[in-house]
């Protein structure tokens, strides 16, 4: 099987063609990549924010654990 | 018969983590089949007679046609499982599914208008097909917008799966376009009841790609639906347990 054009050269002119058929393979490659990191992205944004909600959640347990204590030594 | 398969698959969990294994696969599948499919397309196929080197288009064209139309049935059905059996993962499949349509309908579009300029002069024409396909585009970006209109989730995604179900009347309306209205869209060159209209050196690309974009397509559709389930789960132990350990690493 050989290439159909003679040359790289060739392959991106295309007769004249070429600035068509390369603008529309590199808008379909962008949106398809875009399809496939978009939900990454966010995936991992959602991921960050539950685990700050974690530590923030047992930092409040922590303090009130020691005021806890504070209070029952006071008398 | 054993129905627990189908009790299993309502189980965001559960796909969750059955198809983690399955992604590494997907990536490289959709990877290669595509790559092999672009480069025999553009550089190994012969030219058209008529159009020249522009009809090279073809190879993208046709295949985010094909999923733009396969993905909508794909989104309106999840939608109708919702609605039937109140599965809640069907929703989140039907949610995922309708960016990825909209964008595969977008690349339709813009790769069509880019083919139309050398071809027909016009890079965009109210023809039947193009209009209809337009149709396609707001029915995609419509459940989408009904995704984030309303407060309460099980009203976003039973309004989502109504309106999606409404759209599917374009969709025969779309294949047959080009046979209603002869106007300038070219009739379909892959039909399942005739041979196709294409020298077999240009049409065996052309099924690598479609092959190809069914794949990116069911792994864009797993990726989408593992975010939203993750989304909707946040409050859950299982996710809990995802985001300390991610975090950890």
């Amino acid at each position: 099987m050989t290439m159909y054009f003679n040359s790289v050269a060739d392959l991106l002119a295309m007769d004249g063609h070429g600035v068509y058929v390369w603008s529309a393979v590199a808008i379909t490659l962008i949106v398809m990549a875009w399809v496939l990191v978009a939900p990454l992205i966010s995936r991992r944004q959602l991921l960050r924010d539950v685990a700050r909600d974690i530590q923030r959640e047992s930092q409040r347990q922590s303090a009130g654990s020691t005021s806890k204590t504070k209070n029952e030594e006071k008398p | 018969m054993n129905w627990q398969w189908f009790h299993r698959l309502g189980s965001p969990r559960w796909f969750y983590q059955t198809t983690e294994r399955w992604l590494p696969w997907l990536y490289l599948a959709a990877l290669t089949i595509l790559s092999v499919g672009l480069t025999w397309g553009l550089a190994f196929a012969p030219e058209d007679a008529k159009q020249g080197n522009s009809f090279r288009i073809i190879y993208i064209h046709v295949p985010a046609s094909f999923l733009a139309l396969a993905g909508y049935y794909i989104m309106a059905s999840a939608g109708a499982i919702g609605l039937i059996w109140k599965m809640k993962l069907s929703y989140m499949v039907m949610k995922a599914a309708a960016p990825i349509g909209a964008a595969l309908t977008f690349v339709a579009l813009v790769t069509g208008a880019i083919w139309g300029k050398p071809t027909w002069g016009a890079y965009w024409v109210w023809d039947a097909r193009i209009t209809s396909m337009l149709i396609l585009l707001f029915l995609y970006l419509g459940v989408i917008a009904l995704q984030y209109a309303y407060q309460s989730v099980d009203a976003a995604s039973k309004a989502g799966a109504i309106l999606a179900l409404v759209g599917t009347v374009n969709i025969p309306i779309i294949y047959k376009s080009v046979d209603w209205w002869y106007t300038l869209h070219q009739p379909a060159t892959i039909k399942l009841t005739s041979a196709p209209s294409m020298h077999p050196d240009m049409f065996q690309p052309l099924l690598v790609m479609i092959l190809g974009f069914y794949i990116f397509y069911a792994l864009a559709l797993i990726v989408g639906t593992r975010s939203e389930i993750l989304r909707r789960e946040r409050k859950t132990g299982w996710v809990r347990e995802l985001a300390a350990a991610e975090v950890r690493s």
